[in-house]
């Protein structure tokens, strides 16, 4: 590059600098370099190869492309005048090299860059005296004057610096590198080097430098880029600079290893150093260490490498032999999951992996637009332009007509037809119109059948599963989807299947087929069939393998199409997209169908790909309307069509009715849109659940209130990988537990957020199935076990969640040997740059929480299990233990329960510390790795028969003591006073709060207030219980002096530390009372599960309320009114508006009756025979009413005394009245009570009386 | 198909008709069914298609006339939030409030044609639910009176003063023993929405009514 008049910035400089060639960039520099230039290094190479100046225009780096895991090569051009026949000395660099952290020493660093002194001279040996970072910056750049040399001495250098982490994980600011470096080369010797000792200097005077090393012809460090390490196949090929060893030996001076090394380290690509340094058998260091780190895959002696279903074993000593475009399907085996990069090398060349990734990047992408647009002020819309211009030319053509009144919203639906083919033959076109599919298997379509497997077994199965549900039923519609996102095996066999060829099936390649096209898709051949079979059906079938660049470009260029036109896009998918393009419309005034042709005209010029566009008035109708457009159409659902266009449509056509929902609706005798109509919203609900239902309910009428949303929250971070998963010993399943763990973190560091729920997901082989899949690697047939734990913060941090990870792994008490996929998915995630102003709040938001047990969809039903048999001794220790689990620093009910569970516990170190809490009634397991995550701040003790004994048996000794210890407390405790839970439990003041008096205006999304309906029962025996600390004048002081003293000295100090904290609480409870409802997915337990001893005295609720309670009338009313008020302050409006003194005629109303309110509902019923339906289903259902659901009925009742609809209240509370004291469960009769005593209240405010209950 | 607003001069009028002959033929109703007047001068008519009793003392009539024809501006200019039918005892003491909670639909809008109808049916249903409420309630102590109050919203009792409807027939500030009674109870009787007017009915019953 050099040669061509190219020049190498090491620094950034705004005013020098004119292009920025990067693969990869953190979202910081994407901010800090808007407006930049900034391409793709394949504009050098393609410049080189042109001879010219290409316009960077293509090459841009719009997006970022974490999912590439390219590093960054930072290269300025000053001069790009003179570019033809430069030599690029790119290098492969290993893209962890530089982003490793941990500072671990690692015993091969010696050997690595020691043996070579004579072509790098002095620094080879050099870092070893140097700090892990600067070495791996060092031997990056060093180039021996020996060009013949180089590539081997690079390839050394590289490896050293592989193996080096950074210290302590600093990151090296580029001065700091800088002037290590030239430290480091001072101390080697070179004369040369020494001039730029000083990195300041060096920093600021390129120009000088680059001469002063042109006089060094033997000591070059010249432009060593770290070459993008080829996790993509194709993408590698541009990068091919070290193979041919550059003719010229000038040197460039302007490495840029620092700013290169400060991307690197933002780039969330520490995938492959970071896990091998995690992974406590770490043999495969020499793996790394051997001089291929450049290849495309550090192919490991040990790992298997399987190409096209066949086996390469992958060849530790050719470099450069990974080049074709197949790279892409060489997956290696994870046998022994310990192996270092195995994870990110399976994500490099999964597909699915980048097809997903790409998803979020282009959601991103939109996002960016988004962003770019509000700094901007105003973004240029070229299409937008254009159309303006169509118009205006139409308009003076004819007559000007005033724009089309289409004030209906119009949604349109992007989707590129036949996506990959499409661009797997847009620069073929000998194979247009002719069946075409893209696969990874380019050969005959046949391989042999591997011992071990038993495919016909594995399809008959599926096809026993198939047959429950419903052989006959028809497949969702996938015409319009060009590649499966998740082709499970389970589809793949099935198309195997369903085409009735299933004698030779084993001697088929099993290479699924991701898209295919039309012509293809006439013969019978489906998207995710085998390609083998999709041989056998069209023997003309032409394989097109996978070029992920071209797609990525393709896609991007599409959305950029699109944005040219508005940003309100949303990315569906790489290939489809969402468009509001009401506002377009009403502002150009050209007619939907105008807008679509140009888009479509747009798409077809600048992709080379034809694209189908769906228009209706919502997403739904728009996505309806592409499956006719398809392909290559366009098709407008006018509104006065719906009704008849979706009541022929087959209900599996609606978004989210899959297969196991379309045969539950075939067995209600549904099969199209309008048959769904006619069943009513009752029944739906009742089937398919309240959210589900109203979802049901409303797509098959056409109705769709889903905004386009250009900006998108991510619900979860996960990594999964059932490839090649065959660990043989557990050290391999939790090494590789760790590794995910690091891609777990790379991903959420790479969205920037952090999660607090941490779940495992396991596949293990079922029994009976074959040992060997029929797919190669596969899974094949397996049981889907999951478990959760929730943190008692958000983190991001791989460490930590490997951690859980592994301790839910050993929970599960699996066969290593038997697991066939592990996934970690991390949800409940909070933005990470506003924590620190969240963590006060989300410590209380925790308190609440706390006792919701993640749902885990556990199928193996618990084998951990806390077993509950609600008897009263047990039912109060895990009262004990919940209190346990609330964490003893937030400020307010949390003091309390420190009080309880006695002096295990350290005194909270200060109020405000937000100490972690953790949700109780996990796997036992947890407690222990609990405490030691916490560092014996944990407060966390489940009662003994939740723990698993061998657990705590590995505990550190005194850890273990405690424990026990604090059983012992307990047993104690429950003796003397097995009242003593109880008479401490009160309602949770702010919850109540929280539901009884909503703010009027902010009424939670239907779908939010479900009534939780529990499936799975195996949950209501472990329930928990929440004890927050009630007021104290609430507390019966009799029951108070029953307690032993130490309990009554620690409540008494609980309650002074809380006066402290109130003021904070107070504070907060607004932002928690708007959060309360978003919260409502996750359940709370019940207080009133403590139902034991509240036999025994009074109820609970009405213990609360003694005479002591101010301004009560009633003794059964919840909290005193001026804690409601000064809690709840839009609550008081409300509430005490029509109080009682307003009834004279002259005192003045404070409610305003102008305001429309929205129809209250209860779980998104409004209507009475609904209402009633989900009451019954709920008394008779459970055993056991959960608080959450209690609140949420209140809380409709209280909305509908302020929709001043008595008259309904009456008759749901006498409902209620009947169904739940006619229930065995005395529980039942309680809630009844409560909720009673509630509404009561609200009654009284608003009317003067309470309601006559008969 | 019109599509009158609130902002429609007669629309507020058009509410304040129905509702007040409505009233009309519910206090009467309410009268006969509390017993609050002999059953002998009372006479079966039929209103909204069911049968309703109707006072036939001309002085009765004239004062329950008058009343709502006062009330009238006030729900025009939706003013009126509530109208209240008290039964009192001898003490005048209030054993039984009859609230006519009245409030604007979300949707405020003259625009089908069976919208009348609907309303009609409605408010049929309201009648029915007076008829039979004795039912819920219990017998009220001999020798009750009535009276009707009016709750305002908001300030305009202060232009009430200056516009007198009837002359010589001013409102009065109630009072505050016969709008309060001890330990009631509230018996919701019926709630209707439509698109004209929102309106619930229920009855606040004094616990103890003989004491």
């Amino acid at each position: 590059m050099m040669l061509h008049g190219g020049q190498f910035h090491v620094y950034y400089s705004r005013s020098k600098t004119t292009h920025i060639i990067a693969t990869n960039l953190p979202n910081s520099k994407i901010n800090e370099l808007r407006g930049e230039k900034v391409v793709r290094p394949e504009w050098i190479t393609d410049s080189i190869k042109a001879g010219r100046q290409l316009s960077y225009l293509q090459y841009q780096l719009y997006a970022k492309q974490k999912g590439l895991s390219f590093p960054s090569l930072c290269l300025r051009k000053l001069d790009q005048q003179d570019l033809a026949g430069a030599n690029i000395h790119t290098f492969p660099h290993h893209s962890s090299s530089s982003s490793s952290k941990g500072g671990l020493p690692l015993p091969q660093k010696p050997s690595l860059s020691a043996p070579k002194p004579s072509h790098a001279g002095p620094g080879a040996g050099l870092p070893l005296l140097e700090p892990p970072a600067e070495q791996s910056q060092v031997s990056s750049r060093q180039v021996s004057s020996d060009a013949p040399h180089r590539d081997q001495e690079q390839g050394l250098k590289v490896n050293g610096s592989l193996r080096n982490p950074k210290g302590g994980g600093i990151k090296l600011n580029g001065l700091h590198g800088e002037g290590q470096w030239e430290e480091h080369s001072l101390t080697s010797g070179r004369a040369k080097d020494s001039t730029l000792t000083n990195g300041h200097v060096h920093r600021f005077n390129g120009a000088l430098k680059l001469t002063d090393m042109g006089h060094h012809p033997g000591g070059l460090t010249q432009d060593v880029q770290p070459e993008p390490r080829a996790s993509v196949g194709p993408e590698v090929d541009p990068y091919d600079g070290p193979r041919t060893p550059s003719p010229i030996p000038s040197h460039q001076p302007r490495t840029s290893p620092v700013t290169r090394h400060k991307r690197d380290s933002d780039s969330p690509s520490t995938q492959h150093q970071v896990p091998s340094l995690a992974s406590p058998t770490n043999h495969d260091v020499s793996t790394f260490s051997d001089p291929t780190p450049a290849r495309p895959h550090p192919s490991d002696p040990g790992s298997r490498v399987r190409l096209n279903g066949s086996h390469h074993s992958g060849d530790p000593t050719h470099n450069h032999t990974h080049q074709d475009l197949s790279d892409q399907s060489v997956k290696p085996v994870a046998r022994g999951g310990a192996e270092g990069g195995i994870i990110s090398e399976f994500y490099s060349y999964s597909r699915l992996h980048h097809i997903s990734t790409w998803r979020s990047e282009f959601a991103e992408y939109v996002t960016s637009l988004q962003c770019r647009k509000r700094t901007a002020g105003g973004a240029v819309f070229s299409g937008k332009e254009k159309l303006k211009r169509l118009r205006a030319q139409r308009s003076s053509g004819v007559s000007s007509m005033p724009a089309p009144q289409v004030r209906q919203s119009c949604i349109l639906h992007v989707d590129m037809d036949c996506f990959f083919v499409s661009v797997g033959i847009r620069h073929r076109p000998d194979l247009k119109g002719k069946p075409v599919a893209v696969t990874s298997n380019r050969g005959p379509g046949r391989v042999a059948q591997r011992p071990g497997t038993n495919p016909q077994l594995e399809f008959q199965y599926y096809q026993q599963k198939r047959n429950r549900h419903q052989t006959g039923e028809p497949r969702p519609d996938k015409t319009d989807g060009d590649l499966e996102m998740t082709p499970s095996p389970e589809d793949i066999s099935e198309h195997c299947h369903g085409n009735g060829v299933a004698q030779d099936q084993a001697s088929l390649s099993m290479a699924e087929i991701a898209s295919c096209s039309y012509e293809a898709r006439q013969a019978g051949v489906k998207n995710g069939m085998c390609f083998g079979q999709a041989k056998k059906l069209c023997p003309e079938l032409k394989a097109v393998p996978y070029d992920f660049q071209a797609y990525k470009e393709v896609a991007l260029a599409m959305f950029e199409t699109l944005a040219s036109y508005t940003h309100h896009i949303e990315a569906l998918s790489c290939d489809e997209a969402l468009v509001d393009a009401t506002a377009l419309l009403a502002e150009v005034g050209v007619t939907p169908d105008e807008l679509a042709s140009a888009i479509r005209a747009d798409v077809m010029e600048k992709t080379g790909c034809s694209a189908s566009v769906g228009m209706g008035s919502n997403i739904l109708l728009a996505r309806m309307a592409t499956r006719r457009a398809k392909p290559n159409g366009q098709y407008l659902l006018r509104s006065e069509e719906v009704d008849d266009f979706i009541r022929d449509q087959s209900v599996t056509s609606l978004p989210g009715v899959g297969r196991s929902m379309g045969s539950k609706l075939a067995s209600l005798g549904v099969s199209s849109c309008g048959d769904l109509q006619q069943v009513s919203m009752a029944r739906l609900q009742r089937e398919f659940g309240p959210r589900t239902g109203q979802t049901l309910f409303r797509f098959c009428r056409g109705l769709d209130d889903r905004p386009v949303r250009s900006e998108k929250e991510r619900k979860s971070v996960s990594a999964e990988m059932n490839y090649n998963i065959r660990f043989t010993k557990v050290e391999e399943a939790e090494s590789f537990l760790n590794n995910l763990s690091m891609e777990v973190q790379k991903r959420l560091q790479g969205a920037g957020l952090k999660g607090r729920r941490v779940t495992l997901k396991v596949m293990m082989r079922k029994p009976g199935a074959p040992v060997e899949p029929a797919k190669y690697g596969g899974h094949g047939i397996c049981d889907n076990l999951a478990r959760s734990v929730t943190l008692g913060q958000a983190t991001d941090s791989g460490k930590l969640i490997a951690q859980e990870a592994i301790k839910l792994f050993h929970a599960m008490r699996l066969d290593v040997t038997d697991m066939r996929g592990v996934g970690l998915q991390v949800q409940l995630l909070d933005g990470g740059p506003q924590a620190p102003a969240q963590d006060a709040q989300r410590s209380i938001r925790d308190l609440l929480q706390a006792p919701r047990r993640p749902s885990s969809n556990t199928t193996t039903s618990c084998t951990a299990a806390p077993n509950s048999t609600s008897s009263s001794t047990l039912s109060t220790s895990t009262a004990l233990s919940d209190a346990d689990a609330i964490p003893s620093g937030s400020s307010s009910g949390a003091s309390f329960n420190q009080a309880t569970s006695s002096s295990l516990m350290e005194p909270p170190t200060s109020l405000s510390d937000p100490i972690p809490s953790t949700s109780k009634g996990e796997p036992p397991p947890r407690t222990p790795n609990h405490a030691h995550s916490r560092l014996n701040l944990s407060i966390e003790v489940p009662s003994p028969s939740q723990v698993d004994r061998s657990v705590l048996e590995a505990l550190p000794p005194e850890l273990r003591e405690q424990v026990e210890r604090t059983w012992s407390r307990r047993e104690e405790e429950e003796e003397e006073q097995p009242g003593a839970s109880c008479s401490v439990t009160p309602p949770p003041l702010r919850d109540l709060d929280f539901s009884s008096s909503p703010p009027p205006d902010a009424h939670p999304p239907p779908g939010t207030l479900l009534l939780q309906i529990p499936n799975q029962p195996g949950q209501t025996g472990s329930t928990g219980i929440i004890l927050a600390l009630p007021d104290f004048s609430q507390v019966d002081p009799d029951v108070f002096a029953a307690l032993p003293k130490e309990l009554q000295e620690e409540l008494r100090s609980a309650y002074s530390r809380r006066e402290g904290a109130q003021p904070q609480v107070e504070e907060k409870n607004p932002l928690l009372q708007l959060k309360q409802p978003a919260a409502g997915r996750t359940k709370r337990r019940y207080k009133r599960k403590n139902a034991s001893p509240a036999k025994k005295g009074p109820s609970p609720l009405k213990r609360l309320h003694p005479g002591t309670s101010p301004a009560k009338s009633s003794p059964s009313k919840p909290p005193p009114p001026a804690f409601r008020l000064k809690d709840d302050p839009s609550g008081l409006k409300t509430e005490n508006g029509p109080s009682s003194s307003s009834m004279k005629p002259d005192v003045p109303e404070v409610l305003s009756k102008f305001i429309p309110r929205p129809v209250p509902t209860l779980a998104g019923a409004c209507e009475l025979s609904d209402i009633r339906t989900l009451l019954r289903e709920w008394v008779t259902t459970i055993s056991e009413p959960m608080e959450e659901d209690i609140l949420q009925v209140v809380k409709y009742c209280t909305e509908l005394v302020e929709d001043k609809d008595l008259e309904k209240l009456d008759i749901i509370i006498k409902y209620m009245k009947r169904i739940m004291q006619q229930s065995v469960e005395s529980v039942w009769s309680m809630a009844f009570d409560f909720i009673v005593d509630n509404v009561q209240v609200v009654v009284q405010q608003m009317y003067g009386s309470t309601l006559k209950i008969t | 198909m019109t599509t009158l607003t609130r902002q429609d001069l007669n629309f507020g009028q058009v509410v304040a008709d129905i509702l007040c002959e409505f009233l009309e033929v519910a206090i009467h109703l309410i009268l006969y069914v509390r017993e609050v007047y002999p059953s002998g001068i009372f006479q079966k008519k039929k209103k909204y298609n069911v049968p309703v009793q109707m006072s036939c003392h001309p002085e009765l009539n004239q004062y329950i006339q008058d009343t709502l024809h006062c009330v009238k501006p006030l729900i025009e200019k939706n003013e009126a939030e509530k109208v209240v039918i008290v039964i009192m005892d001898k003490e005048r003491h209030p054993v039984e409030r009859f609230v006519f909670e009245i409030s604007q639909p979300p949707l405020l809008s003259i625009s089908s044609e069976t919208l009348l109808s609907h309303v009609e049916q409605l408010l049929r249903a309201v009648i029915l639910k007076i008829s039979v409420c004795d039912a819920v309630l219990d017998n009220n102590p001999p020798g009750c009176t009535f009276t009707v109050l009016v709750h305002t919203r908001e300030a305009a009792t202060r232009n009430m003063e200056k516009i007198q409807v009837i002359k010589d027939f001013p409102w009065m500030v109630a009072d505050e023993q016969e709008v309060h009674m001890q330990g009631s109870r509230l018996i919701p009787l019926k709630t209707m929405t439509s698109d004209l007017v929102k309106m619930q009915l229920y009855v606040e019953e004094r616990a103890q009514k003989t004491s």
